[in-house]
């Protein structure tokens, strides 16, 4: 370890690391102690041009960049002299003579390191009065990604991040001085898993997504802590919210699962929240089998009246339920009591499988398929192949998974029962066979605990205010329960 | 073009005749005796020792001492070490090296060659610019003529030491002449300058240990071998021994190159040598050392040509490019010439740079043009004073140092067109 | 636009004389630009092939240096050095009557194809200005007439 002083406040920090690195190390990188910097990332490569991470290191000369001095023992730093104030001034300015006024159409804004170190370090007014150069401000870069070059303030992180964490190195910095340009190559845009992310790394509005182009005011939204739901990563997201709707995900950093990333498909997966295809009313097929809108309570005592009808009937051997890793664990421990209570044994988990890679996308297309496992839900198939050979005559099913191809692959089979319970978040095939529907809360809006496939649990909490007449599933088993005269659930 | 320079010294005193360009012609002067010498009969370390005691100093503009440079190597490694001889010669107003390329190939060689023993690299990489067709081609044909005679490759000179030479060709880009753009454009990518530490010594040329020197620094080890320290020392100054290459240009009547102690004074290089300004003209400012060193008013040119000397009056030797302008020249348009280079040649990574030269370069651009006002001139001294120090390499001070030359001594020029909204100057050099 | 053989083994021996393969990318470059006089994206991918690199990283290359060109160029390439030395004796200006004898502007070609005219920072011909490049050739202490006489003989 290695003794760290800055700005008069001693620190222990670990043999090796530069400057940047321990502060952020220690939590306090701009959280305590203030060293503004654009180039340098916690996750990229070091670059050292940006020059406005210069700090006085006693015993040198001439200031220092934080991003690229090691820590030596007694080392003693300070952040906030004359010097090094001057310096930063001195940075912003010359950042500021080519850097177009857009601030009144930049999506950054707001959220722009250009203000936010122009207001703290900057000059008070512009001194130049030459035209600035002129560039391409709308460039298509790739199918999710627009770049405005004028913005750029080249401190390449986009550059190393295609290069360094991606591996597909679709972007360059073409051309020397201050006609130097980044671009991709010719036929070759940026398109990879996770382009978005180029958006968060730059500081300024030259990267922008099309999906939030123009959408809303950063200052509208708050920020809410939660999970991404897309796969069975847990990516820790930032749910960014306003008039009860979520506007954007954009990742929060978590070192143990997503570092500072998270894939597109992932980021763009919040349009499921709010999406036309919410189910947000209850339903049951009436007598002429045409299925109609209903209140919540009324479905789930129509659910209740089936099950219980069956069970009696025919004992709970004809009864199958098929959860979904979309659920929480509270969800899915509710189920389990559900089903124990009415001596279900037929249980499984259903979820859809994709493309997985080393970084951070999981086959597993859900969040809480480990959460699922470990309540108990194994493997569907043994639930299914009852379905196929005609030994279930009920079925309660969370979600839709169960129509993927590697499952059911359809409705095949679903039809012929007596009873099917669907509970899901979004309408879909389902609905052309099931008997009760009722909705369910999406994982921002709900509380509850996630397992994600390394087996950590995360809590999420909700962002938004769901629709009135969805419950959280949970909530929907264990009124079933009641409903049926069961035992209340033991604590999940 | 110059076969043999105006004056001539050790360096360049058999430039004159064509066979010395050859492989027979240079060994019939001598030539490749030191590099017997220093191979068969000294150890590495002596000859350190003895470019040390010599104080022959870098050539290239840094005027780093060449010995202290090659000690920095390290000495037991695994790795193999490398050579790179700096033929980037871009500095405008030094076509120095050219001439060295040119009609002194096998002389660099041989300075290279104790260079390597020295040190115990393995292979020099000759790093010339792309716009010297010719000279590499010289370059070329030397070393060609060197593998034959067994001077290169397994058996240097009939010794066991191997030592390979490569020459690579740049495409264009002054900031290559950088020691560690240079190794960057060595690699084949962009020749942008690596932050240090680690300095090419640890770290060099694809990460091995690694010695950078310019053309004539390697050019001159050969005479100290052969004449020894006492003899180099007795050249040039006390600080600053041996000769070099003085490159003079502009307004003077016999520009070209003339070989000279260091030490000779400007205003005897100038008036004396290169016969003084034609038609009669009075001198107005002369650049001692290439264009980023800040340039000297007519009452300063009595100045030794040694850094010692020219420290003192806020300039320095860099590669003794000496140019010369007349009573006639507006000193804003110099600056508009010498901004604009700036400009076009940096490099981009950091930020006082990139956007300062750009900055400096529109402001003068506009002061020229007439629509100058009051405060830009202690604007661009602002704006210099920002690119100083605190870059990953010296180009934002090279590009800082002539504007704050120019307007040291010549502020007048730029308050006159300001004030005048129009060039006060009508013959000087167009733009 | 496909590399030939001819250069292709050219680039082979490059690489071998460089401890790793991506040092013999600037003479690759050089080599092939020799063909056609540019470097166009076809060529520039094969080049990234060869050298296990990414294409945009072949194209950063090509655009930081003066000399690798990412047009078509003339058939000749005459560069004017209008830096400070040469400026002094009188290089814009010779620029500009080059500009009109050839009837193009510095940074464009010939109508025929036969020249692109550019001008270049310092060459390293400074005690002989003015001066131009002409492909791999310099001409020094040029007047205005000298310079259109070896103008006008280029094919």
């Amino acid at each position: 370890m290695a003794k760290l002083t800055v700005d008069g406040t001693v620190y222990e920090v670990a043999e090796g690391r530069t400057i940047l690195q321990a502060l952020d190390e220690l939590g306090i990188l701009m959280n305590g102690v203030d060293v503004p910097h654009y180039c340098w990332h916690p996750k990229l490569a070091i670059d050292g041009s940006c020059r406005l991470c210069q700090v006085e290191v006693a015993g040198f000369p001439k200031l220092q960049i934080a991003c690229n001095t090691p820590v030596k023992d007694g080392m003693e730093v300070r952040t906030q002299s004359d010097a090094v104030r001057d310096a930063r001034a001195g940075v912003m300015e010359l950042l500021l003579v080519n850097h177009p006024l857009d601030c009144p159409i930049c999506d950054q804004a707001g959220e722009c390191k250009l203000q936010d170190y122009a207001f703290e370090y900057g000059v008070e007014h512009a001194r130049t009065r030459e035209p600035r150069r002129a560039l391409k401000k709308n460039v298509e870069l790739g199918p999710t990604i627009v770049f405005d070059q004028e913005r750029c303030i080249l401190c390449r992180r986009c550059v190393r991040f295609c290069r360094e964490v991606t591996g597909t190195g679709e972007l360059g910095v073409f051309g020397r001085g201050d006609h130097s340009v980044i671009e991709t190559f010719p036929g070759t845009p940026l398109d990879n898993p996770y382009s978005m992310n180029v958006a968060d790394l730059c500081p300024v509005g030259a990267l922008t997504t099309k999906d939030f182009r123009f959408k809303i005011r950063v200052w509208f939204l708050e920020d809410v802590p939660g999970v991404c739901t897309g796969c069975a990563r847990g990516c820790n997201v930032w749910l960014g919210t306003a008039n009860n709707k979520v506007y954007r995900y954009v990742p929060r950093r978590n070192d143990a699962v997503n570092e500072t990333w998270i894939c597109d498909s992932g980021r763009l997966s919040y349009r499921g929240i709010g999406s036309p295809d919410r189910l947000d009313r209850a339903m049951v097929r009436g007598e002429l089998g045409v299925l109609e809108s209903c209140g919540v309570d009324q479905a789930i005592a129509e659910a209740a009246r089936r099950l219980r009808r069956l069970v009696d009937g025919k004992g709970p051997g004809v009864l199958g339920a098929i959860a979904s890793g979309h659920g929480t664990n509270e969800d899915l421990a509710s189920f389990a009591a559900l089903l124990d209570g009415l001596g279900v044994e037929s249980r499984g988990l259903a979820t859809v499988l994709g493309d997985s890679d080393e970084l951070l996308i999981q086959a597993e297309k859900a969040a809480n398929g480990e959460g699922a496992r470990r309540i108990g839900f194994g493997d569907a198939r043994a639930v299914l192949d009852r379905l196929r050979t005609g030994g279930l005559e009920a079925l309660i099913v969370m979600g839709h998974d169960v129509l993927a191809a590697q499952h059911l692959g359809g409705l095949d089979g679903l039809e012929r029962l007596d009873t099917l319970i669907v509970l899901d978040t979004h309408h879909s095939a389902l609905e052309r066979v099931a008997h009760v529907v009722i909705p369910a809360r999406h994982a921002a809006e709900k509380t509850g605990h996630l397992t994600n496939h390394a087996g950590l649990v995360q809590a999420i909490a909700p962002a938004v205010q769901a629709h009135a007449e969805t419950l959280p599933e949970a909530e929907a088993f264990a009124r079933m329960g009641r409903a049926l005269g069961l035992a209340a659930p033991g604590p999940a | 073009m110059l076969t043999v320079p105006y004056t001539t010294s050790y360096l360049t005193e058999h430039f004159g005749d064509d066979a010395f360009t050859t492989l027979a012609g240079y060994r019939a002067r001598g030539g490749y005796q030191a590099a017997k010498r220093a191979l068969t009969t000294m150890s590495p370390e002596e000859v350190i020792q003895l470019v040390k005691d010599s104080g022959l100093q870098g050539r290239g503009g840094a005027g780093f001492g060449t010995g202290m440079k090659w000690s920095f190597m390290p000495q037991k490694t695994d790795q193999p070490k490398y050579l790179v001889c700096n033929a980037d010669e871009s500095e405008p107003g030094s076509f120095k090296d050219r001439i060295l390329l040119e009609r002194g190939s096998h002389q660099m060689l041989e300075g290279i060659l104790i260079a390597a023993w020295a040190t115990g690299a393995e292979k020099t990489f000759v790093y010339v610019r792309g716009e010297y067709a010719f000279p590499a081609a010289q370059l070329r044909r030397a070393v060609e003529e060197a593998y034959e005679a067994g001077i290169l490759g397994k058996r240097v000179l009939g010794t066991r030491f191997a030592h390979d030479v490569v020459v690579h060709v740049g495409a264009g880009a002054y900031i290559c002449g950088e020691e560690t753009g240079l190794l960057e454009s060595l690699e084949g990518k962009k020749g942008q300058p690596r932050k240090k530490p680690p300095f090419p010594a640890q770290f060099g040329a694809f990460g091995m240990p690694t010695t950078v020197n310019n053309v004539e620094t390697f050019s001159h080890v050969p005479h100290v071998v052969r004449h020894g320290a006492e003899w180099f020392k007795g050249i040039g100054t006390a600080k600053s021994p041996g000769t070099t290459i003085f490159g003079v240009s502009g307004h003077v009547v016999r520009a070209g190159l003339y070989e000279l102690p260091l030490g000779t004074r400007l205003d005897e290089i100038v008036f004396q040598h290169a016969g003084g300004i034609p038609d009669g003209r009075k001198v107005k400012g002369v650049i001692p050392g290439g264009m980023s060193m800040p340039i000297l008013p007519a009452g300063q040119l009595d100045v030794p040509m040694a850094n010692e000397s020219l420290r003192e009056r806020k300039t320095m030797l860099g590669t003794g490019g000496i140019m010369v302008m007349d009573e006639r020249t507006c000193m804003v348009r110099v600056a508009s010439v010498i901004s604009y280079f700036f400009r076009d040649e940096s490099c981009g990574q950091c930020t006082q740079c990139r956007e300062g030269t750009g900055w400096i370069h529109k402001i003068v651009e506009r002061i020229e043009r007439g629509a100058g006002s009051a405060g830009d001139l202690d604007l661009l001294l602002d704006v210099a004073a920002k690119m100083e120090g605190k870059t990953i390499c010296a180009f934002s001070d090279a590009a800082a140092w002539p504007i704050q030359g120019l307007l040291r001594h010549f502020r007048e020029d730029f308050e006159a067109h300001v004030r005048e909204r129009k060039c006060p100057f009508p013959e000087s050099f167009e733009l | 636009m496909v590399i030939s053989e001819a250069t292709r083994s050219a680039i082979d021996a490059e690489i071998t004389r460089y401890p790793r393969k991506r040092g013999a990318l600037l003479p690759a470059l050089h080599l092939v630009q020799r063909e056609h006089g540019w470097i166009p994206p076809e060529t520039a991918r094969e080049l990234a092939g060869i050298f296990e690199i990414a294409p945009v990283d072949v194209m950063e290359v090509i655009s930081f240096y003066t000399m690798f060109h990412a047009r078509p160029q003339g058939r000749h390439q005459v560069y004017v050095c209008t830096n400070l030395p040469c400026s002094l004796r009188g290089a814009r200006v010779l620029l500009t009557r080059i500009e009109a004898h050839l009837g193009v502007a510095a940074g464009e070609t010939t109508a025929d194809g036969r020249i692109t005219l550019g001008h270049e920072e310092c060459l390293g011909a400074c005690g002989y200005a003015p001066m131009m490049r002409v492909d791999g050739t310099y001409h020094e202490d040029l007047d205005e007439a000298r310079a259109k006489e070896i103008l006008d003989a280029l094919e």
